[in-house]
């Protein structure tokens, strides 16, 4: 488990942290989003035990990142977005290098196991120079795991993967999950936390923006309805102004005209439109509410922790 | 210290042996002490004297070693560029064991040159010198006391260079101050070595060896401070 507590850390004058909280439980995914000089690194790095925090402390399975560095190592599986391998070492060589450094016992099993895990098996013996960037990504990955660690901070894992790697990446952090382990993702892929991550924390300029259930995020915003009918668009909107609903024009799947409309409450707007449209000599055919992405969330979340001045200019 | 070793190691096997290129590198030192021993002929109208002997011995080991400072500096610096430094300071492992881990890595192999080096030399200045001049010049004793020179200077060379590693971000930057770092360090051991030669008939030097193994313990000192993983990270 991992319990961030009021993390602070600054480089020089700059804060790249303020007063951060966070947790992870065990078998839970939470994802970092952030844009780039948020803190989702040196959040991670802080957790991993290897960069000293400011202020505050994290816990990694009840123990003090600044009482006992050295144990938090031991619990946590680092991976980050360049595979950043010894390129001249096979891999079963540097594994067993990563297995030794970590304590493991029986490192050549351990080893075999995690090449077989990650579809390495017949490469065993090969130059890590010679893999592909894919295949050197699952290293990073391998390496990580070597001590079977209960928290894994994963930074930009994906990063430069085609889709069918990306793809088999993410069922494999699943997996890591339903064997309990506490796993935080630093991502800027929002499809990706969309699709795996259970919690979502925003970071804007080193401070948590918001944090909650993926899914609540997503239907945190005002909802939105998309409504479609035949015939002329225009006479629909200023129909749906007359009525005080601003509608702009949006994409029907089945090739009727449609509009898209906020309504904070949508037992009094929706009728209101639906009686305007047809008062305006338009059939309606479909009235559904549009479901936001997470990119929708996070960019209206990122613009909302933005300072006024940063929003005008 | 057995992860120390296990650093060594792997420098050794895996980015010294691995890598032809440095293997090729590393054999050119042997050309050197040929060099020397064919310009020694020529000294003088019955070859050289004891004291060219002996220069030219501790050329033979010495240049080596010199080189081996700029090795030093370059692992730290390229770990840091490449981003493998990374992985590394998130394991288990103790900042005292990657810094001696690393020196060891690199010091143990240039030692080995040194040696060679030396070795060739001597059995080259055997051959073309006289081998009763050669055994006269350099007694077991004097050969041992240019290996552990030479093994003094790498270890305190290489501490200072590391901790300048730990500061610099690229390995441009690293070298160049390696070089600056190998020049200063050079002319300063020969300063020093002339000049504890003329006091006290010689016993100065024996005040100069002590002085360098403290140099070697407040080096290694410093860059066991100076080498936290968190203000490594901080730099990269």
């Amino acid at each position: 488990m991992i319990d961030v507590r009021d993390l602070s850390r600054s480089f020089g004058r700059t804060a790249a942290l303020d007063h951060v909280s966070l947790r992870v439980e065990p078998g839970e995914i939470v994802a970092l989003l952030g844009p780039n000089g948020a803190g989702k690194t040196t959040a991670s790095r802080i957790i991993a035990g290897i960069l000293a925090p400011s202020e505050g402390d994290v816990l990694v399975d009840g123990i003090s990142v600044r009482a006992d560095p050295h144990r938090v190592r031991q619990r946590c599986g680092m991976v980050t977005d360049q595979p950043s391998l010894y390129e001249r070492m096979t891999l079963r060589a540097y594994l067993g290098f990563f297995c030794h450094l970590y304590d493991v016992a029986a490192a050549g099993k351990r080893t075999e196991e995690l090449a077989e895990l990650l579809g390495l098996a017949d490469r065993l013996d090969v130059r890590l120079g010679a893999f592909s960037r894919g295949m050197k990504q699952k290293v990073a990955i391998a390496r990580g795991l070597v001590h079977d660690p209960p928290v894994l901070l994963l930074d930009e894992p994906a990063t430069a993967l085609d889709p069918e790697t990306a793809r088999s990446l993410r069922s494999f952090i699943v997996s890591l999950r339903a064997r309990h382990r506490a796993i935080l993702l630093c991502t800027h892929d929002l499809d990706e936390a969309q699709r795996i991550a259970d919690r979502v924390v925003v970071l804007y300029r080193g401070r948590v923006a918001r944090e909650g259930l993926t899914g609540a995020l997503r239907a945190d915003s005002h909802p939105r309805f998309v409504v479609s009918f035949t015939g002329d668009a225009a006479i629909a909107r200023d129909a749906l102004a007359r009525a005080g609903v601003k509608a702009e024009p949006a994409s029907s799947e089945n090739g009727y005209a449609a509009l898209r409309f906020d309504a904070d409450e949508p037992g009094t707007t929706n009728p209101a439109v639906l009686r305007a449209l047809l008062d305006g000599g338009l059939r309606v055919v479909t009235l559904v509410r549009e479901e936001r992405s997470l990119e929708d969330a996070y960019f209206a979340i990122v613009a909302e922790a933005r300072s006024p001045e940063e929003r005008n200019g | 210290m057995g992860k120390a070793a296990l650093i060594a190691w792997r420098e050794i096997r895996w980015e010294i042996f691995g890598d032809r290129g440095a293997v090729i590198r590393t054999g050119f030192f042997a050309l050197l002490p040929i060099l020397f021993v064919l310009s020694g002929r020529g000294t003088g109208s019955g070859g050289p004297n004891d004291i060219s002997i002996l220069v030219l011995a501790l050329q033979s080991t010495l240049i080596p070693a010199l080189s081996g400072v700029a090795l030093i500096a370059s692992t730290f610096t390229q770990e840091k560029e490449n981003g493998t430094l990374v992985p590394l300071l998130a394991s288990p492992v103790r900042d005292l064991d990657i810094v001696v881990g690393k020196l060891l890595g690199m010091v143990g192999p240039v030692m080995v040159i040194c040696t060679g080096s030396l070795t060739v030399y001597y059995v080259l200045g055997l051959a073309l010198f006289g081998a009763a001049r050669v055994r006269e010049a350099l007694p077991p004793q004097i050969l041992f006391a240019l290996l552990v020179v030479a093994f003094l200077y790498l270890i305190t060379a290489g501490s200072w260079v590391l901790i300048i590693a730990a500061i610099v971000r690229t390995t441009r930057a690293g070298q160049q101050i390696a070089g600056l770092t190998i020049g200063l360090s050079a002319a300063l051991f020969a300063v020093l070595g002339v000049a504890a030669a003329r006091i006290a008939d010689g016993w100065a030097l024996v005040g100069l060896g002590v002085a360098f193994v403290v140099a070697d313990v407040v080096a290694l000192e410093v860059a066991r401070r100076v080498w936290q993983r968190g203000e490594v990270i901080g730099r990269l």
